[in-house]
């Protein structure tokens, strides 16, 4: 899960241009104040999720409530790659 | 050797027809045909030629024009070195708004071509001679419509490469992606936030009421949008007009322009005022001090932008816009219902960003329908600056 969570910012950081995001802790909020993660870095984000963990988030979440902040998402697809044996 | 077949023409053709019903939003009309250099765009190999490269291919340079002529952008993955690009675009008299050169597959090049002009594949038209390139783009990627250049002949008569209506917006399409090419270099090496870069270029969002004018632009707007298209089905001509003049509803177009262009007409909603979901009529909404035993609720019909507008606060400023507006004639609650689909996933960031939610219903997050609601009784969404219009809200 910490893994998923470093893996989870590196990804942030790649698809905002902003470095700095490989620091944030995981109570930070992806949305609004925080990542400010809008519809473009969002789709680059579930994009690069779907491939690094075969975790398909926007099909199983209608809310998107997976991306409230770092750590509920890195919960929501770790508990699911590892399910699918995709994780360490 | 084709992806989907000659002859017959291609399968899907009667959804993609451009009828009176309006067809589904964006479903294989091509966007943008991404072409092979050696005996495709030219009429021999670049690298084998020495000195003096082979002329374009008999009839491709009109070929070229009459597909730009429709708002079909075009694009170049090829095995050649980037200058084989530049020469091939002066060789056809024709803009290419992404080229992709070098050894990797070519399913590959073409992915990222769809990426960087922000096009889904489905949309897509892959043009090579070689048929092992067609059979792994084929394969790899079953979405896109495959061809040889002799197909391709042909295949500028089908639905797919003819749109019902060829807007101004349309024909400076090509010019448009070399736009946002040059502005995506400069946010590259822009040091601050989305915002800053937005505001540092100039950004200009210009809301206003959908006059008959507008109609034409509207109606394929709603046929080409996939990624943020709420309806999930594209409009008429004679809806829209309709929808303009009809009391009690409202289209709102959003315009787009900074420095590096103008982006023309990329946005628009329709929405009911006071308008509840199951199609009851709610209270009359009358002012700020309304009070009803139903609350007053705006039902937005059709949300629906340009993915050329993603990442440049247009949605966001739409949402913001319209939520401000309903807010100040006393709606408590704003709602979009949304057909779910695989495509629609940028529109549903969108919206979880600026606080929707949908009640869990029968929709699933990539099949049927959910209604997603806001409630304005909270702290209204900020609207930057630059957003305007009349009776800004």
């Amino acid at each position: 899960m910490t893994a998923v969570a470093g893996e989870i910012r590196r990804i942030l950081a790649a698809v905002t241009g902003r470095p700095e995001l490989l620091g944030i802790p995981a109570d930070t909020p992806l949305f609004g104040a925080g990542v400010a993660l809008d519809s473009l870095t969002g789709t680059l984000l579930l994009r690069e999720i779907r491939r690094q963990f075969s975790v398909d988030v926007a099909a199983e979440d209608l809310n998107l409530d997976a991306l409230a902040t770092l750590g509920t998402l890195a919960a929501f697809v770790g508990a699911r790659a590892a399910v699918g044996g995709e994780a360490d | 050797m084709t992806g989907r077949g000659s002859g017959a023409g291609p399968a899907g053709a009667d959804t993609a027809g451009p009828g009176p019903a309006g067809g589904t939003p964006g479903a294989h009309m091509v966007k943008c045909v991404v072409w092979d250099i050696d005996n495709t765009l030219l009429s021999g190999v670049y690298l084998e030629s020495g000195a003096q490269p082979p002329p374009a291919a008999p009839g491709m340079a009109a070929l070229l024009r009459e597909l730009a002529a429709r708002g079909i952008v075009h694009a170049i993955a090829s095995r050649n070195p980037p200058a084989a690009a530049e020469y091939a675009a002066r060789a056809a008299g024709c803009e290419f708004a992404a080229a992709e050169c070098g050894w990797g597959r070519k399913s590959e090049a073409v992915a990222r071509i769809a990426a960087e002009l922000g096009i889904a594949v489905g949309a897509l038209a892959f043009v090579d001679d070689d048929p092992y390139e067609r059979a792994e783009v084929s394969f790899a990627l079953p979405p896109v419509l495959v061809l040889s250049p002799e197909d391709m002949t042909e295949a500028v008569g089908w639905p797919e490469f003819s749109p019902s209506v060829i807007t101004p917006e349309a024909r400076r399409r090509g010019a448009m992606y070399a736009q946002r090419r040059r502005r995506l270099a400069a946010e590259r090496s822009f040091g601050g936030s989305r915002e800053e870069f937005l505001r540092s270029i100039g950004t200009r969002v210009t809301v206003a009421p959908a006059g008959p004018p507008d109609v034409p632009r509207l109606h394929e707007l709603s046929q080409r949008t996939s990624q943020f298209n709420s309806a999930g089905a594209g409009l008429t001509e004679e809806a829209f007009r309709s929808l303009i003049s009809s009391p009690g509803r409202g289209v709102l177009t959003v315009r787009l322009r900074d420095t590096f262009g103008d982006d023309g007409l990329v946005g628009a909603s329709v929405v009911e005022h006071g308008v509840t979901e199951s199609g009851m009529t709610g209270p009359e909404v009358t002012g700020p001090g309304v009070t009803g035993p139903e609350p007053g609720t705006w039902t937005v019909r059709l949300l629906m932008m340009s993915c050329r507008a993603m990442g440049r606060g247009v949605i966001e400023a739409l949402l913001a816009w319209l939520a401000r507006s309903a807010a100040r004639e006393g709606a408590q609650a704003m709602q979009i219902p949304c057909a779910l689909n695989d495509r629609n996933v940028p529109l549903r960031l969108a919206l979880a960003a600026a606080g929707f939610r949908a009640p869990d219903g029968p929709g699933t997050g990539t099949s049927g329908r959910a209604v997603f609601q806001l409630d304005l009784r909270g702290p209204q969404p900020e609207l930057p600056d630059w957003v305007t219009g009349p009776g800004r809200p």
